[in-house]
C-alpha cells in the first residue's frame, strides 16, 4: 500500500493593499460609490456650518465681562453669547437658594460620596460588592443629615452614625485588602472591628450639630442630583423584586406586582407627581405633614421602579431554562440560584436598558418644577427673570444643556465600560 | 438488601391532556449502568428528568435510595444533591470560569472553604482531562470540553447517581469520543448511571441493561448482548435497523 499523502495547509496571503491603512479606510467607508461620496461631502458641510455657527456664538463673538444684559446687547447685540449673566448665577444654578455660608456642606457631602466610591475603582479591592451596597444603602442616611441638619432624636442619631460607620468600614476593608491584612476582616474579629467603628461614629455624630436648612431652599443641580440619586438607588432593587414578583408562581405576589407595574407604567410621571403632591395629603390624618421634596422623591422612586421591573424582567426572560435546571441539579435553592446564577447574567444583558432608564430618570426630574421645586432647569429659567439679566434665556439653557450632557454622557460611557468588563470571555 | 438506588413505581405524567409517561416501572441497583434509547418524543428525557424532579409527575412514586420527593423543599434539595446531572446543552454558567463552575455549589451549598473546594475541583478537572482550561470561561471552550466540564461540575458534589440526558447529541462528531471516554471511565469506577443516548457503541461497552422506550412506555429491557442481537419486539428491531 502506498504511503498516505501528507496534507499541508496553504499559508495566508496578505490582504489587498487598497483595503488597508488610512487611504483604504477612507475609500471603503466614505467614498465607496458616487452617492456615498455625495453624502459624505453633504454631511461634512452640515457639520461645518453647525459647528462654526455655535462656536462663533458661544466663544468667538461672546461677551465675558459685563455688569448687566444691557451692556452685553450694546457690545454685540444678539450675535454673541452673554456669559456674565450665567457666571453670576452659577452658585444658584448649582446650589439653588441654599444659604451661602452652608454650601460647604453640600460640597463635603458629595466629596464623601466620591471618596466612598474610590475603592470601587481600585484593582486590588475584592469586596467591591459589599462596598457598593453599603454605599447605596448607608450613604443616604449620612447625606440626609449633612444636607438637612437641624434637631434630631435618638433614632435619627443612631442611623446617621450607621452611615458614617459604613463609610469608615468601606475604607478599612479597602486598606486591609491593599495591605493584605485580611485577618482583621475574618470571623469574629470582623464584628469587633465593625462594632468599634460604629461606637466611634456614634461618638462623633453625637458631638455634631448642623444648622437646619429646610428643603424649600434646596435647588439647582444639587436638587436634581438628590432626586435622581434616590430614584436610581431605589429603583434598581425595587425593580428586581417586582420583576421576580411578576414571574412568581404564587398568584397573590404575581398579581400585586403586575398591578403595581401596570398602574405606574400607564400614567405619565407628571400625573404621578401631581397625585403625590396634591392628593396624598388628603389621605393622611390631619396634622401629619409630609415634606414636599419627600413626596416628589417617593413619586419618582415608585414610577421608575415600575419601568425598571420590566427591564429586569426582559433580562430574566433571556436566560435559558437550562440555567435554572443546572442550578437546581447541583442543589441550589430558589434564592441562591436567582441571586448568584440568574440575576448576574440577566442584569448584564439588561445594562444598556438599565442605564438608559437611569439617564431618562435623571432628565425627567426636571418635571418636579411643576410642583414648585427648583431643580436645575427651573433655576436656568430664573436667570432671565432676574431684573439685571432680564430676557437672558438662551445662555443659561445652553449651559444647563452642556451640564446635562456631561452627566448623561458619563453615565452611558460608564455603562459601556461596565459591559466590556463584565462581558470578558463571555461572547456568545 | 439495601434499597435500590433509584426506583420508579407506576409513573404517569401528562402535559395537559397528552400523556408522556405511561406506567413506568424501573428499578436501578447501586452501581448499575442503564442506557435508555428510543425515538424522539418517546419520553426518555422526561423520564430521567423526573428522577431528580426537574419535571414533576402526576401519579406514581420516585424513590432515591428509598427516599421519596415532595416532603419539603429543603429535603428535595438534599436528595437532589446526591444526583448529578449532565445536560444535552451543557448548561454551564457562562458568567463563571470553568473552575468557579465546579466550586460554586461546593462553596454555596456544602459551605466548603474556598481553598478546599478549588483543590477538589482541580482534581476532578484533571480526571476529565482539562485542568489547563480551569481559568477560562465556558464559552471559550469547544463543545466537547464544555461537556467534560459539566461532568466535572456534577462529580464535584460527590453524587451517588449520575444522569446523562443525551450528553453527546449537541457535539460535533470529532468531539463525541472525548466525552464518551470520560463516561466510560466513570462507568468503570462503579458509578450508578442512567444514560439517555443513541451511542450504541457506548451501550454495548458499559451498559448492564438497555431500555428501549416508545410513546411513553418502556417497550423492551435487556442486557446489551441480548438487546442488540435478539430483540423481542418488532418496534425495537425497526428502531435498531434505523440507527445502526
Amino acid at each position: 500500500m502506498a504511503d498516505a499523502l501528507i496534507f499541508q495547509p496553504k499559508a495566508g496571503k496578505p490582504a489587498p493593499a487598497s483595503t488597508l491603512g488610512v487611504a483604504g479606510w477612507v475609500r471603503g467607508n466614505l467614498f465607496s460609490s458616487l452617492p456615498n461620496a455625495i453624502l459624505t461631502l453633504l454631511g461634512a458641510y452640515i457639520a461645518y456650518a453647525f459647528l462654526s455657527a455655535v462656536i462663533g456664538w458661544a466663544l468667538i463673538d461672546a461677551v465675558w465681562e459685563a455688569k448687566n444684559r444691557r451692556e452685553c446687547l450694546d457690545l454685540v447685540g444678539r450675535a454673541g453669547a452673554c456669559w456674565p449673566g450665567v457666571k453670576a448665577w452659577i452658585p444658584n444654578l448649582i446650589y439653588g437658594l441654599y444659604p451661602k455660608d452652608q454650601v460647604w456642606r453640600i460640597n463635603t457631602g458629595f466629596l464623601v460620596l466620591a471618596v466612598w466610591a474610590v475603592p470601587l475603582f481600585l484593582p486590588w479591592v475584592r469586596s467591591k460588592v459589599v462596598i457598593g451596597l453599603s454605599m447605596a444603602l448607608l450613604y443616604p442616611l449620612l447625606a440626609s443629615y449633612f444636607f438637612h441638619g437641624g434637631e434630631r432624636d435618638l433614632l435619627w442619631t443612631v442611623l446617621i452614625a450607621l452611615g458614617l460607620a459604613g463609610f469608615l468600614a468601606s475604607w478599612v476593608i479597602a486598606i486591609g485588602e491593599w495591605r493584605g491584612e485580611v485577618r482583621l476582616l475574618e470571623g469574629r474579629r470582623r464584628w469587633v472591628v465593625g462594632g468599634g467603628l460604629y461606637l466611634l461614629s456614634l461618638l462623633l455624630v453625637s458631638q455634631w450639630q448642623l444648622q437646619e436648612v429646610q428643603t424649600r431652599v434646596w435647588g439647582g443641580l444639587f436638587l436634581t442630583l438628590v432626586i435622581s440619586g434616590f430614584g436610581i438607588t431605589f429603583s434598581l432593587p425595587a425593580g428586581i423584586l417586582l420583576a421576580l414578583g411578576r414571574r412568581s408562581r404564587m398568584p397573590l405576589i404575581a398579581a400585586v406586582s403586575t398591578t403595581f407595574i401596570e398602574l405606574f407604567r400607564s400614567v405619565p410621571l407628571i400625573t404621578v407627581l401631581f397625585m403625590f403632591n396634591t392628593m396624598l395629603p388628603l389621605f393622611l390624618p390631619a396634622g401629619v405633614e409630609v415634606n414636599r421634596l419627600l413626596r416628589a422623591i417617593v413619586a419618582v422612586c415608585l414610577f421608575s421602579s415600575a419601568y425598571m421591573a420590566e427591564i429586569v424582567r426582559g433580562g430574566l426572560q433571556a436566560i435559558p431554562k437550562g440555567q435554572y435546571e443546572a442550578a437546581a441539579a447541583v442543589g441550589l435553592g430558589f434564592w441562591q440560584s436567582t441571586s448568584l446564577i440568574i440575576l448576574p447574567q440577566a442584569l448584564r444583558i439588561a445594562i444598556p436598558n438599565i442605564v438608559g432608564t437611569f439617564i431618562g430618570l435623571f432628565k425627567d426630574t426636571t418635571l418636579v418644577s411643576i410642583i414648585g421645586l427648583f431643580d436645575l432647569l427651573s433655576m436656568a429659567r430664573a436667570v432671565g427673570e432676574d431684573t439685571v439679566w432680564l430676557g437672558l434665556f438662551i445662555e443659561p439653557f445652553f449651559f444647563v444643556t452642556m451640564l446635562y450632557f456631561v452627566f448623561c454622557f458619563s453615565m452611558s460611557q460608564y455603562s459601556f465600560n461596565l459591559e466590556a468588563k463584565l462581558g470578558a470571555g463571555q461572547r456568545r | 438488601m439495601s434499597a435500590p438506588a433509584i426506583e420508579l413505581i407506576g409513573l404517569n405524567k401528562w402535559y395537559g391532556a397528552f400523556q408522556v409517561l405511561k406506567d413506568i416501572d424501573l428499578r436501578v441497583r447501586e452501581g448499575e449502568r442503564i442506557v435508555v434509547c428510543g425515538p424522539s418524543g418517546s419520553g426518555k428525557s422526561t423520564m430521567i428528568r423526573c428522577i431528580n424532579q426537574l419535571e414533576h409527575h402526576q401519579q406514581g412514586d420516585v424513590l432515591i435510595h428509598g427516599q421519596a420527593f415532595g416532603e419539603s423543599a429543603a429535603r428535595d434539595e438534599a436528595i437532589r444533591r446526591d444526583i448529578g446531572m449532565v445536560f444535552q446543552q451543557f448548561n454551564l454558567f457562562p458568567h463563571l470560569t470553568v473552575l468557579e463552575n465546579c466550586t460554586f455549589a461546593l462553596i454555596w451549598v456544602k459551605q466548603m472553604p474556598k481553598a478546599e473546594a478549588e483543590a477538589l475541583a482541580m482534581s476532578l478537572l484533571e480526571r476529565v482531562r482539562i485542568p489547563e482550561q480551569a481559568h477560562k470561561f465556558p464559552l471559550q471552550l469547544s463543545g466537547g470540553q464544555q461537556q467534560r466540564v459539566a461532568i466535572a461540575r456534577a462529580l464535584c458534589m460527590a453524587p451517588k447517581v449520575m444522569l446523562f440526558d443525551e450528553p453527546t447529541s449537541a457535539l460535533d462528531p470529532e468531539m463525541i469520543s472525548e466525552v464518551l471516554d470520560v463516561m466510560i471511565e466513570l462507568a468503570e469506577s462503579g458509578m450508578t448511571m442512567i444514560v439517555v443516548t443513541h451511542e450504541m457503541s457506548f451501550a454495548r461497552r458499559v451498559a448492564d441493561r438497555v431500555i428501549f422506550m416508545d410513546q411513553g412506555e418502556i417497550v423492551e429491557e435487556a442486557p446489551p448482548a441480548e438487546f442488540f442481537t435478539t430483540p423481542k419486539y418488532d418496534r425495537t428491531r425497526l428502531f435498531l435497523s434505523q440507527i445502526l
